[in-house]
């Protein structure tokens, strides 16, 4: 991972929104801040592309949204990735649900939102082009996530933070320069933005 | 009013045997000229009832016996009526040829011969001219110029049109149908065009005689007929990128017999879009294409046609494989092999009855070995091989002279091992279909049909279609059809039994989906069912409903207007889609009727003489295609795409640009000049390719922004040609002029500029 670093993407629409509800709110408000993840690297296992056969195995990595960092396995980590599979703690009963929409415009937990934890048997986050966060496109044979989805997890810590993955390439690049042969893949970038008073509002 | 044909069937057969001469000195002799007094050696004298004679090689009629109406017909030319009294009266009967195109018989249509103005649904017929004019070798290269039809590389040059893919398409040799498709594409470059005397595209859909596969249209391809002398003609083109093509032609006429041969050989060293990459774009091949027809008269009701086909081809490159950090090269291998036999057996044992009994047996087999070049170990081995069987009996009673019936009834076998599929499989068919063609009054005719399709493994289907023609005036008419089309699920969407090693998921064929998800769970690889196979249901046909109307106009003698409207309505799309997720996170994948699609449009063809020696054509065509069930998506708002900036919004329905690949608007102008000075014959075509959706950019998968459009082109395309007087013909000419590159389509190599010479061996030495 190269860098990790806060952004404050509180944008001019959401200020306005805040400033119509503090109009009859009285509790002053502190604009959250979207944090920007880049090149969280977690490569896939090296598999033989004859036999199918894993040459090497790769490690998931660790990340906690509450740190914003990476973590070790033992640690309160929220989310692990590894190729296109993003498991959640479910030790840490760490819940997740996949929604549609406009990150900035998802500012509640939207009551059908269905959390859920990993299972022996699935996965909070599906996997598989078009069930979870990405696309898999077969013409091009480029990964990627899938515009208007968001993640939601709620972490370790019981707060609940959204999620928004925005690239699967090495530098987030332009999908034209994606050369799926060349261009080293398993790097997420993502966006998150994490409400550290437990309520289910952004 | 003489316009249905059965009796040009007789024609044909005529046409097989050489014309005896005609002895005797006769009184009431004429002769049958055309326009620029040249007699007409294929006319045809008809009496009221009495069979049609035909002229010798002089165009004089022979003698006939008085009655009151005689009708004078020959192909391409205009039908006279005279009275017995204008007859005896009569030296010379001079046939005005028909116009353009019109005047073209088509047999895949009705599946008996009319011509192209009496047909009541679009019809384009490419004679030996117009496939000439293109300097085409290979077939992809003679569609690609027509108004309405694009090539798209997809495992081949597979055929689009009125916006649906090759798997739509129906692709009959000389009636029959070819077997051979790679993911659904049928390769039009396994089709070599040197002796092709022409070609018929049907467009809509057809089922209602040809049964599956004839949902967007079929194009017919028609070999040459026997030749009435002997002859031998070799013919040598050459190319850009180090392409030859050298082939020989042989026809041997004896008595009531003739053989034709025809050899084919085509090498090219291919070309590279991307030579920054190893391994070519179009890998070099060559490929060997031999022909035999032997047709001829049992007996003068009887006739016997045997044809047969054989075609190899081999390529080889190389492939860069693995990681950038370990790359490695593969040397690559393809063999592709394609046989056919097809006997025809003709009985006519009364003027108004035929029967037709036709086999047609097809062996298609590809192999492809991929090595790696350092150790030559093995990366991967496919092989696939289809056997193909089908025999038919048609019978065609004419009713009445307005009314003919056609009644058909044919059985078909087919059978499939591969690597990608368990033990042997194989599919068994039966079908019969009914056809009416009906001249109700002298402005109106009308083809109706009904065919019903029984099949071993998805049941049965049956495909009605309606059309008609109304004559608004002698040089305006215009056409109507409804029709029904299909295609049955094929093999690999039945029976496929796919594992990919290297990513680890698995495709099953319908039919095997619950094995093979039972299967893996018992090996324990199972991790969630998310469809129960046994819910699946059957696997149906993709079916359509499909509407096509237009007009022709003859504007007047030099200038002519057609018009076509359509709307194909699909249904039951075949897609993959997951039904099981496996412990490794992999899908196990099967195949679903899922996917409604629309594809609707205009073609609009136009010519005009301009002078003597210089004519003019034009065609246009408009295409809007969707995804039923994306649109709905959109409308939901459930699709979104994301800029560069990584701001989201909702995709809109007037962002949706329809299907992957297709163009909203493409067209072509063409202009043949006759020089006489020289007398060369010139051929400048501009064919335009609108832009068109190549790939998703932002990830929803769909259509909806400008990066995913490939830019609009147009390829300037020349030929000139002269045929010496001692026969010897000479061409010369180039594709795509301007070089436009591209990348969007891996199946345009840019400039082509190609020599050729055909030599009549046997006339020469005479």
């Amino acid at each position: 991972m190269k860098t990790i670093h806060n952004l404050f993407l509180s944008t001019a629409f959401a200020f306005l929104l805040f400033a119509c509800q503090s109009n009859s709110n009285p509790d002053p408000v502190v604009p959250l801040a979207a944090t920007l993840v880049e090149d969280l690297a977690a490569p896939n296992d090296n598999i033989d592309r004859t036999t199918g056969e894993i040459i090497e195995e790769r490690p998931f990595q660790f990340f906690s949204l509450e740190q914003n960092s990476l973590v070790a396995e033992n640690e309160d980590w929220d989310l692990a990735f590894k190729g296109t599979t993003i498991r959640v703690n479910s030790e840490k009963n760490v819940q997740a649900a996949v929604v549609s929409g406009i990150f900035e415009e998802i500012t509640e937990v939207p009551a059908n939102a269905t959390f859920a934890t990993d299972t022996e048997t699935s996965f909070a986050i599906p996997t598989g082009s078009g069930n979870g966060w990405y696309n898999y496109n077969s013409s091009t044979f480029t990964v990627t996530p899938i515009p208007g989805r968001v993640l939601l997890v709620q972490t370790t810590e019981g707060n609940y933070s959204k999620i928004e993955i925005l690239s699967y390439y090495q530098g987030n690049p332009p999908v034209e320069e994606i050369d799926p042969r060349t261009t080293p893949s398993g790097y997420y970038t993502f966006r998150y933005l994490l409400q550290p008073n437990g309520s289910t509002s952004f | 009013m003489f316009r249905i044909n059965l009796i040009k069937l007789i024609l044909l057969l005529f046409l097989v045997s050489p014309i005896p001469v005609w002895s005797g000195v006769n009184k009431t002799e004429k002769i049958i000229l055309d326009e620029k007094g040249n007699p007409i050696p294929f006319a045809l004298v008809k009496v009221d009832d009495q069979p049609a004679q035909p002229v010798d090689e002089e165009g004089k009629t022979p003698s006939l016996q008085s009655g009151e109406r005689v009708l004078i017909f020959a192909l391409g030319y205009q039908t006279q009526q005279l009275t017995w009294e204008e007859w005896i009266d009569a030296q010379q009967i001079i046939l005005e040829e028909k116009s353009s195109q019109l005047g073209e018989v088509v047999v895949s249509a009705t599946r008996t011969e009319r011509s192209v103005e009496e047909l009541p649904i679009p019809v384009t017929v490419l004679n030996s001219e117009k496939i000439q004019e293109t300097g085409g070798i290979r077939l992809s290269e003679i569609l690609r110029e027509q108004t309405g039809l694009q090539i798209s590389s997809d495992h081949g040059a597979g055929l689009q049109m009125q916006g649906l893919d090759s798997d739509y398409i129906l692709i009959l040799l000389d009636g029959e149908p070819l077997i051979g498709r790679t993911a659904g594409t049928f390769d039009l470059d396994r089709i070599s065009v040197s002796n092709i005397d022409r070609i018929e595209i049907l467009r809509g859909p057809s089922s209602a005689i040809y049964g599956s596969e004839a949902m967007a249209g079929v194009v017919n391809i028609i070999t040459k007929s026997p030749s009435e002398k002997s002859k031998i003609d070799f013919s040598l083109r050459q190319r850009s990128f180090n392409t030859w093509n050298p082939g020989l032609e042989v026809g041997l006429v004896h008595k009531n017999w003739t053989t034709d041969l025809f050899l084919d050989h085509y090498k090219t060293d291919g070309f590279d879009l991307s030579p920054e990459t190893v391994g070519q774009t179009q890998n070099p091949y060559q490929a060997t294409t031999t022909q035999v027809k032997i047709s001829g008269e049992i007996s003068p009701k009887l006739s016997l046609s045997l044809f047969g086909r054989g075609y190899l081809e081999n390529s080889d490159g190389l492939l860069q494989s693995g990681s950038s950090a370990d790359p490695q090269v593969l040397t690559l291998e393809n063999e592709r092999q394609d046989f056919n036999l097809n006997p025809t057996l003709r009985f006519k044992p009364h003027e108004n009855w035929l029967f037709t009994l036709r086999a047609m047996t097809s062996w298609f087999s590809t192999l492809s070995d991929s090595r790696f070049q350092s150790s030559g170990k093995s990366f991967d081995f496919q092989d696939f091989s289809q056997f193909y069987h089908r025999s038919e009996l048609q019978t065609d009673y004419q009713i009445s002279a307005n009314q003919l019936l056609t009644l058909g009834m044919g059985q078909l076998t087919e059978a499939v091992e591969a690597t990608r599929y368990d033990d042997n499989n194989r599919f068994d068919a039966g079908y019969v279909f009914v056809q009416h063609q009906w001249d109700p009054g002298q402005k109106i005719n009308l083809v109706s049909g009904l065919r019903a399709d029984f099949h071993s493994q998805y049941g049965q289907r049956l495909s009605p279609k309606i059309s008609g023609q109304y004559r608004i005036s002698e040089n305006l008419s215009w056409q109507g059809s409804l029709g029904a089309g299909f295609k049955a699920p094929d093999f690999r969407q039945l029976l496929l039994n796919f594992n990919n090693a290297a990513s680890g998921y698995y495709v099953f064929g319908a039919t095997l989906a619950e094995e093979g998800i039972s299967q893996l769970q018992e090996q324990g690889l199972v991790a969630q069912i998310l469809l129960n196979p046994k819910n699946l249901g059957e696997l149906k046909a993709e079916t359509s409903w499909a509407i096509n109307t237009g007009f022709r106009w003859k504007v007047n003698q030099h200038a002519s207007l057609q018009v076509n409207a359509f709307r194909n309505n699909i249904d039951n799309l075949i897609e993959t889609a997951p039904i099981a997720q496996l412990v490794t996170g992999q899908n196990a994948f099967s195949y679903f009727n899922v996917r409604s699609v629309i594809t609707q449009g205009l073609e609009v063809d136009a010519q005009i003489q301009l002078s003597e020696k210089l004519r003019l054509s034009a065609g246009y065509a408009l295409l809007d295609t969707r995804d039923q069930e994306v649109v709905e998506q959109i409308e939901n708002g459930e699709v979104f795409k994301r800029n560069d900036q990584n701001q989201t919004r909702k995709v809109t329905r007037a962002d949706y640009g329809g299907l992957f690949n297709r163009s909203r608007h493409s067209g072509n102008v063409k202009l043949n000049y006759r020089e006489q000075f020289t007398g060369t014959d010139w051929s400048l075509r501009a064919i335009y390719r609108g832009k068109f959706g190549f790939a998703d950019r932002n990830g929803n998968l769909i259509l909806d922004d400008e990066s995913e459009y490939a830019d609009g082109w147009i390829s300037l395309n020349f030929t000139t040609s002269k045929t010496l007087k001692n026969g010897i013909f000479l061409e010369a000419g180039g594709t795509n002029l301007l070089n436009t590159a591209t990348p969007a389509e891996p199946n345009n190599p840019g400039r082509v500029l190609f020599l050729g010479i055909k030599l009549p061996i046997l006339n020469l030495i005479n």
